[in-house]
């Protein structure tokens, strides 16, 4: 026992007593301080005109991106020289593959080689006759809904973009390709 | 064993209880307490803890197993038998992790607070217990619904909402149980009392015993459509909201305010030091009751939830830290100048790691309910190592703890070995740590692997099961961590055994002598107040107020004291929930939303009996990076037909909320039957047998019905025999498609339609027209 004991109360339950200690410093400033942080808070997150919501600074991000990828190319026509164009920008056909991936390797692989969906590398296609169709099976889907309409999912640049990127598809060669379906089609125009 | 202890062991003694000195002394009485419920409920706690651990272990491996059984030495799949797990049915992850969690909080922590509560609790009061019927109804009765659930879970009798997954017939036993028999039996015994003042354990029992019922009662709240299957009555985000009230103050209430009564009996006793500050015990008990109730929204931060409720949730939750800590202050600052003991008794060892454990998560929680911590912690395994750290560390040592110190005491005989105790602190210690260490490194990794994006805007890793892939080998180290806690567990449980065979062929029974508490007891009168100037209100308010006289007025009265931490409890919640419930505008209506049809209804509740909702998310943050990966933000107005909610709490798998359309029906059904024939690396069970189960299709129009019973506008749908006719025409629809796809044949009457049929629903209205009927069918029926 130490000779500076606390005191202790007058309780006594079934053998335990309880010292009268005060609560300490330092546990009451952070109490008061979370409160007073708190209050404060809540008036300028929640009821002053100064804050800013989630939603803002998603809408933001949201801005920012459409601005930086296509700010000066304005609405991308869904035709064959806008198409072929894109193929040929690397920047472009990046942003294309990273759709790619999210949304379409699951059907057609990541490198397109077909797993449920067709093999969109080799010469046969089903739905496609020009480049363009690439574009409209993209937008209303095909085969009685194995292949999704995407309209909804993505703005039309979007869409461009990843016909572009499909039709870059063509030609290469993925590690497990799926067998031919379809037709064969007479090879893309050359870009002017 | 201690002098003071020892009485216990002599059979023919007599002992007269120190009087209360604030007593008027009444006519002495003698009684005996009853240990035998405490042996009962303490034998309870660890052979379901031991279930509990297991299935914690099971599930555990189901994570890891899909991979490993695909590793090949030598021409042998070394982990190839234990395929099973991922393709029994009712041996699947989502089945079996709601088992775990309910195992570990109502059977393992729940039996452990009863044994507390009924050894403490007469002891306290200088009782025994009010009713001998009553404590064994509440014994059997609460193992019967545990049994109940380890039985139901598997078996996907469901109501989907996390920790309150068993069905209504189940919830109503548990209230009975809870409140019939053990909250009777528990104030009945106060009422007893020989003991004029209650000490702060009781104060901690009355908050757990009052609160948990609300909360219970008020987040079960459904509409029974067959025995097994019931519809909370709340939806979308008002369900969401309920739930996590629930779910929060689950742990508040359930883990926590009873533990904390547990420590304040146990830890003295077992360091023979007095409680640190009784001043604490009165703020921090206080403050802890009333501020933990606001805090559930922050489960629910970047949600559809509306943003002042997640403010409330985040700001109380910082509040709460010095409460929390407070517990933690009182408990380890009882064993200044007692950490020579801790040294050499394993049993304080246990109460010591406990404690720290405490604080580490009570720390922990106020910080990960910060908004933009919780924007990255949210849907990861961050949040499972963080209740891992609570429920092992917390309730799983001071339980230990607290075993310990009563094996010799309630079998009256030597713990069979303190060398298997010590080493089972120690297995105990080093598997928590293995456990949650990965479990931290692998929430931050994959949070920071959802959101990383590369320099040209795109996402980092698109492919999601790139990122769970990522997690595989501190899934391992879990694994292992996990072994050594549940070895842990099976050692207490045979030392347990063991004491409990060495036990005497009649238990002594030693008659307690005290006063009855007499009724003329004249209450202290308020000291002096230590204010010399006027006026006298101040002085008042020193001395009876700010001295703590009126709480030693309130200990002496369980009534009021019951009532103030009802009201406390109460008023908290309904600053939240009122709102919540009448403001509209928290929920703009879409008027393109419509209901569920009956076909997607029964899918949704194949979703729900699977489980799905423990791995996948139906909520898209306003996050760019998430919006990036999985479409739209969600709205709070797409879920108002969504009895229950299912945004989930952990992406296994990713998030849901929009898969509606983005995959054929061929590729669900495939990816269903076992989805490494889609994704090689794919974790996620295989579910045959539902291509190969009938739907049930009569049984939809009583589905149809309740849900239109809760205000669901289902038009004539519920004429009698339409919601089937009308579930038949789209599932002839969809096996059409699937055929025409290049799909299996023959579906259509199987379950897989109608769970295609949910998932190629989910998130799709927000894009659709209004239907121009739209206002006439709202208003139809």
């Amino acid at each position: 026992m130490t000779p500076n004991q606390p005191p202790l109360t007058s309780h006594e339950y079934d053998g335990i007593q309880e010292y009268d200690n005060p609560t300490p410093g330092w546990w009451h400033a952070i109490f008061v301080g979370s409160v007073l942080f708190s209050a404060v808070y809540f008036v300028f997150w929640d009821h002053s005109d100064l804050s800013w919501s989630i939603h803002d600074t998603w809408k933001k991000a949201q801005v920012a991106e459409y601005k930086r990828i296509f700010g000066k190319m304005g609405d991308l026509k869904p035709d064959q020289a806008t198409i072929l164009s894109m193929m040929g920008k690397p920047d472009m056909m990046a942003i294309a593959q990273s759709t790619f991936t999210l949304n379409c390797a699951q059907c057609h692989a990541k490198d397109g080689g077909g797993i449920n969906g067709v093999n969109l590398t080799d010469d046969h296609y089903k739905n496609v006759k020009t480049i363009e169709d690439l574009y409209k099976t993209i937008t209303n889907g095909a085969n009685n809904g194995a292949m999704p309409s995407w309209k909804s999912a993505f703005s039309d640049n979007e869409r461009v973009l990843l016909a572009a990127y499909v039709a870059s598809l063509r030609g290469t060669k993925p590690a497990s390709p799926k067998a031919p379906e379809g037709e064969q089609i007479p090879p893309w125009p050359k870009a002017q | 064993m201690s002098a003071a202890d020892s009485r216990s062991l002599s059979a023919a003694s007599r002992h007269d209880l120190p009087a209360d000195p604030h007593a008027a002394r009444g006519l002495m009485e003698e009684f005996v307490y009853d240990d035998a419920i405490v042996r009962k409920f303490v034998l309870a706690s660890l052979v379901f803890g031991v279930v509990a651990f297991l299935v914690g272990l099971i599930v555990a491996l189901e994570l890891v197993i899909p991979s490993a059984m695909q590793w090949t030495v030598a021409g042998v799949r070394p982990f190839g038998w234990l395929s099973f797990l991922t393709n029994t049915w009712f041996l699947s992850f989502g089945r079996l992790r709601p088992l775990h969690t309910n195992a570990a909080i109502f059977a393992f922590a729940g039996n452990a607070v009863f044994a507390a509560v009924y050894y403490s609790t007469q002891r306290l009061c200088k009782a025994r217990l009010f009713s001998d019927t009553l404590s064994n109804l509440h014994f059997w009765g609460w193992q019967a619904i545990i049994v109940a659930a380890a039985i139901t879970l598997p078996l996907g009798i469901t109501q989907g909402k996390e920790y309150a997954e068993l069905e209504w017939p189940i919830d109503l036993a548990i209230a009975v149980v809870w409140v019939g028999f053990f909250g009777v039996n528990f104030f009945g015994t106060l009422a007893r009392r020989r003991e004029r003042h209650m000490y702060v354990a009781l104060w901690f029992y009355i908050a757990t015993i009052v609160t948990v019922a609300l909360l219970h009662v008020f987040n079960s709240l459904a509409i029974p459509v067959t025995l097994g299957k019931s519809y909370s009555v709340y939806a979308g985000v008002q369900d969401a909201f309920m739930q996590w009230w629930y779910g929060h103050n689950a742990v508040a209430f359930f883990l926590t305010t009873p533990f904390l009564g547990l420590m304040y009996y146990f830890l003295p006793k077992a360091a023979e030091r007095p409680v640190y500050s009784y001043r604490l015990s009165i703020v921090h008990f206080w403050s802890l009751v009333f501020i933990y109730i606001w805090a559930g929204p922050h489960h629910l931060h970047y949600t559809a939830l509306p943003s002042w409720a997640s403010s409330l949730g985040m700001l109380f939750s910082l509040m709460l830290w010095m409460p929390s800590w407070g517990g933690m202050i009182n408990g380890l600052l009882t064993l200044r100048g007692a950490w020579s003991k801790v040294a050499a008794d394993p049993i304080l060892k246990f109460f010591v790691v406990g404690i720290t454990f405490y604080g580490m998560s009570t720390f922990e929680g106020p910080m990960l309910s910060i908004k933009s911590v919780n924007s990255l912690s949210h849907y990861t395994d961050w949040t499972i190592a963080h209740v891992h750290a609570g429920a092992l560390g917390w309730n799983g040592f001071m339980t230990f703890g607290m075993v310990y110190w009563l094996l010799p005491r309630l079998f009256q005989t030597e713990l069979w070995s303190r060398k298997l105790m010590s080493a089972h602190f120690w297995l105990g210690t080093i598997g928590i740590l293995l456990y949650v260490i990965p479990i931290y490194a692998a929430g931050i990794t994959q949070g920071l692997m959802w959101r990383a994006f590369d320099e040209a805007g795109r996402l980092q890793y698109p492919d999601f099961v790139e990122t769970v892939m990522r997690l595989m080998p501190m899934y391992w180290i879990r694994v292992l961590g996990g072994t050594m806690f549940l070895v842990g567990g099976i050692l207490c449980l045979y030392n347990a055994i063991m004491t409990w065979m060495a036990r005497p062929a009649v238990y002594a029974e030693p008659i307690q002598r005290a006063p009855a508490l007499s009724t003329t007891f004249v209450e202290d009168a308020p000291p002096a107040s230590l204010l010399s100037t006027n006026p006298q209100f101040a002085q008042a308010v020193d001395s009876k107020i700010l001295q703590g006289w009126f709480h030693r007025i309130w200990e002496g009265r369980p009534l009021r004291f019951t009532v103030w931490t009802f009201i406390a409890v109460v008023v908290a919640s309904l600053f939240e929930m009122i709102p919540t419930f009448l403001i509209r505008s928290n929920v703009p209506s879409i008027a393109s939303v419509q209901p569920y049809t009956p076909l997607e209804l029964a899918g949704r509740e194949i979703y729900i009996a699977e489980g799905c909702y423990n791995c996948h998310s139906q909520m898209i943050r306003p996050i760019w990076a998430e919006t990036k990966r999985y479409g739209e933000y969600s709205k709070p107005g797409e879920f108002v037909y969504d009895h229950p909610f299912q945004w989930g709490s952990r992406r296994i798998g990713p998030d849901l909320a929009r898969e509606g359309g983005r995959q054929s029906h061929d590729w669900h059904v495939r990816h269903l039957e076992n989805p490494r024939q889609l994704i090689p690396q794919s974790i996620m069970p295989a579910y045959t047998h539902l291509l190969k189960d009938d739907l049930d299709m009569p049984g939809i129009q009583k589905r149809v019905d309740a849900m239109a019973m809760l205000g669901v506008p289902y038009g004539e749908a519920v004429k009698p025999g339409k919601a089937e006719e009308m579930a038949r025409e789209q599932s002839n629809k969809i096996a059409a498609d699937l055929v025409a796809q290049g799909g299996y044949p023959n579906l259509e009457n199987k379950k897989v339609i109608a769970l295609v049929a949910y998932l190629q629903r989910l998130g799709t209205d927000i894009s659709k027209p209004a239907p121009a009927s739209a206002v006439a069918t709202a208003g139809g029926n």
